[in-house]
């Protein structure tokens, strides 16, 4: 038989009882269903999060800060903690065993015989009182340091690429001018309290309007010789000035080999180094989690409904033992017989994913639908439920797989079955 | 031409041996008309079912012109019925909710014929046996005469050298039995189809060239050439 043959036989084969194959079909269809609205959640999560952080780039970039130690578990409380010496680092400056801030010049000195490195910039902690385009209306200011190496997606205009430039929130340019396009090139003035409490002013071009994400909905962003200065201004006399917890290095070359290289003689001298890859798979990790977690509920539906065609296609065997009896008298062989069932068996699986498929699609876009009319204002860019090629590839593939093997008992007796007493069947 | 050395079969069922064939020897050339007869439990379908490679002997040999059967793999003895073999079934084993055409072209389909081949080989079968005009109709809507002409359709459309009938007019009134005998006879005399009937009707084996009787699982009348 060709195989076309193989699968019309199969597929009339099925629907001669038409209620049986009906309702084996509807519980395959509850849970692929289930596993399309489930995998949808997880897409939507995905892609929402994504869209929200790919608006901050930076290749060549690594964060760095000084490693976690990892509390001894089960440790009495009154324990006595260990003494630490302290050590000198390469520039001969003194290192606290228990300290996290360091000073750039140490950072500088733990790239030494790691990696070339072009820039250091430390995580500023800067705060603004407001920012004003014509010195009349003023609006609170929420500061932010663009570290050297990364770049910014821009609703309109470019990312930071020089001294005494800003790139400012949405909501802000919104507020600012109707058409956020006039406002590329204007200058604007942010002032800010020094260590004194008097108010200076400083004077900036703004370049670009940010693309919305999660840190650019409200941060302004500065570049790092600004936030350098306004931080000067706002920690000068005080103790721990020029002391950070947090490093953005920018490499002289960013080869991906490299960084697993990297991170671990870094990891040697005590320091944490993560890429931007690192802290988004590590989101996406927790997203994947997650919607295993969802698709476990589906899972557990498909296999419940698995037995059910087991069910239905040991009746159909038992129903046509007379027909393959016949059939294997006229030459057919037992692979074939085993097709014709593993085939019966998969198409139940295939019509029950195609109908979850597209009923999980359907419901879903009404869902999505009524979703952006409630919550348009609060999560703009989310979607629920979002199908993706592959994720509905991987829900069919996986239910004609799981009907697959569910066929396989009955669709082996088949194919054992001997003509003459099939024949005499009664 | 079929050949039966020394055939024996002994079916054990809880322990117990039951010996269906005792040592039958019978050759069955070609164009030859048998008829197989005897009460039931002589043994007449086990040496059909031998014949026509339906199941394997305990001992002894068929050779299937020439070539020992024995020797043959799985596959090769069904693709030996499938080409050269075909069946009459005292009960039809049609499926009812096909039509006529597709369940005359089984035998093809299991060939693996399709398109124009297919059809035309199907159309020359259902056409020698007056169905023509039943060729797209449910085979549940016939009679119990042209059920059986369906079946000797699907025996004849892959041209087969021999028909195996058992019982073939079994169900059958006698006007309509007589009917399909002679369409039977007529594709053994037109066609030299080898024919091959099993029969406890004397009146059908009369009207064979030739018949062997059969009683305990050996030949008592008739016998080897």
């Amino acid at each position: 038989m060709k195989f076309w043959d193989l699968i019309r036989t199969a597929n009339r084969n099925l629907f001669r009882n038409k209620l049986r194959t009906s309702l084996t079909v509807l519980a395959i269809f509850v849970g692929s269903f289930t596993l399309t609205l489930t995998n949808g959640i997880g897409d939507g999560l995905h892609t929402y999060v994504e869209n929200q952080v790919k608006n901050i780039e930076g290749t060549s970039v690594v964060f760095v800060q000084k490693k976690f130690d990892i509390p001894d578990e089960g440790k009495p409380a009154d324990a006595p903690t260990e003494y630490k010496e302290e050590v000198k680092d390469e520039t001969g400056a003194l290192i606290d065993p228990d300290s996290m801030s360091f000073t750039v010049p140490q950072i500088e000195a733990a790239f030494k015989d790691v990696a070339d490195i072009k820039t250091v910039t430390p995580g500023f902690r800067i705060s603004g009182e407001y920012i004003t385009l014509d010195g009349n209306k003023k609006y609170d200011v929420n500061l932010a340091t663009l570290s050297d190496g990364i770049t910014q997606k821009t609703e309109t205009g470019k990312t930071i690429d020089g001294a005494n430039q800003v790139v400012i929130p949405l909501g802000l340019a919104r507020a600012l001018d109707e058409k956020i396009q006039n406002l590329v090139g204007k200058q604007v003035w942010v002032g800010y309290k020094d260590t004194e409490q008097n108010l200076k002013t400083v004077k900036l071009e703004i370049v670009g309007v940010a693309t919305k994400g999660f840190m650019t909905n409200t941060g302004t962003f500065l570049d790092s010789q600004t936030a350098r200065a306004i931080y000067e201004d706002q920690t000068r006399g005080k103790t721990d000035a020029g002391k950070f917890s947090r490093f953005t290095v920018q490499l002289a070359s960013g080869d991906e080999k490299s960084y697993e290289d990297i991170k671990k003689k870094l990891d040697e001298k005590g320091f944490e180094a993560t890429t931007f890859a690192d802290q988004r798979k590590r989101t996406y990790d927790a997203i994947g989690i997650f919607k295993i977690g969802m698709s476990l509920v589906a899972l557990i539906a498909l296999l419940a409904a698995s037995f059910g065609i087991i069910n239905t296609l040991v009746i159909a065997v038992l129903e046509r033992t007379k027909e393959i009896g016949l059939q294997k008298a006229l030459g057919m062989g037992r692979g074939r017989v085993f097709l014709i069932f593993s085939l019966e068996s998969i198409l139940i699986g295939f019509w029950g994913a195609l109908l979850g498929i597209v009923g999980g699609m359907l419901i879903g876009t009404i869902a999505n639908q009524y979703l952006i009319r409630v919550y348009s204002s609060s999560f703009e860019g989310y979607t629920l439920f979002v199908f993706t090629l592959p994720s509905l590839a991987i829900v069919m593939g996986l239910v004609c797989t799981i009907a697959f093997f569910a066929g396989v008992l009955p669709a082996f007796r088949a194919s054992r079955l001997n003509p003459i007493e099939a024949l005499r069947y009664e | 031409m079929l050949e039966a050395i020394n055939l024996s079969k002994t079916y054990t069922s809880d322990g117990v041996d039951f010996q269906a064939l005792k040592d039958v020897d019978i050759r069955i050339d070609d164009g030859d008309c048998l008829a197989i007869i005897g009460k039931s439990g002589s043994g007449k379908s086990t040496l059909m079912h031998l014949l026509a490679c339906l199941d394997a002997p305990t001992a002894g040999n068929i050779l299937v012109d020439g070539t020992d059967t024995s020797l043959l793999s799985e596959k090769k003895k069904n693709n030996l019925r499938n080409e050269k073999f075909g069946f009459v079934f005292q009960q039809f084993f049609l499926n009812g909710r096909d039509t006529v055409f597709e369940n005359v072209v089984l035998p093809m389909r299991i060939r693996g014929i399709s398109g124009s081949e297919l059809s035309k080989a199907a159309d020359e079968a259902i056409s020698a046996v007056g169905l023509k005009d039943k060729r797209n109709k449910k085979a549940k809507d016939l009679s119990g005469g042209e059920k059986q002409r369906v079946c000797i359709a699907r025996a004849l459309v892959g041209k087969p050298q021999v028909i195996f009938a058992d019982e073939p007019t079994g169900n059958l009134d006698s006007a309509t039995g007589a009917a399909v005998e002679d369409m039977l006879f007529g594709l053994n005399r037109d066609k030299g189809i080898t024919l091959v009937i099993v029969t406890h009707d004397p009146d059908l084996a009369q009207r064979c060239k030739r018949s062997v009787e059969m009683k305990d699982g050996q030949i008592v009348a008739g016998g080897a050439v």
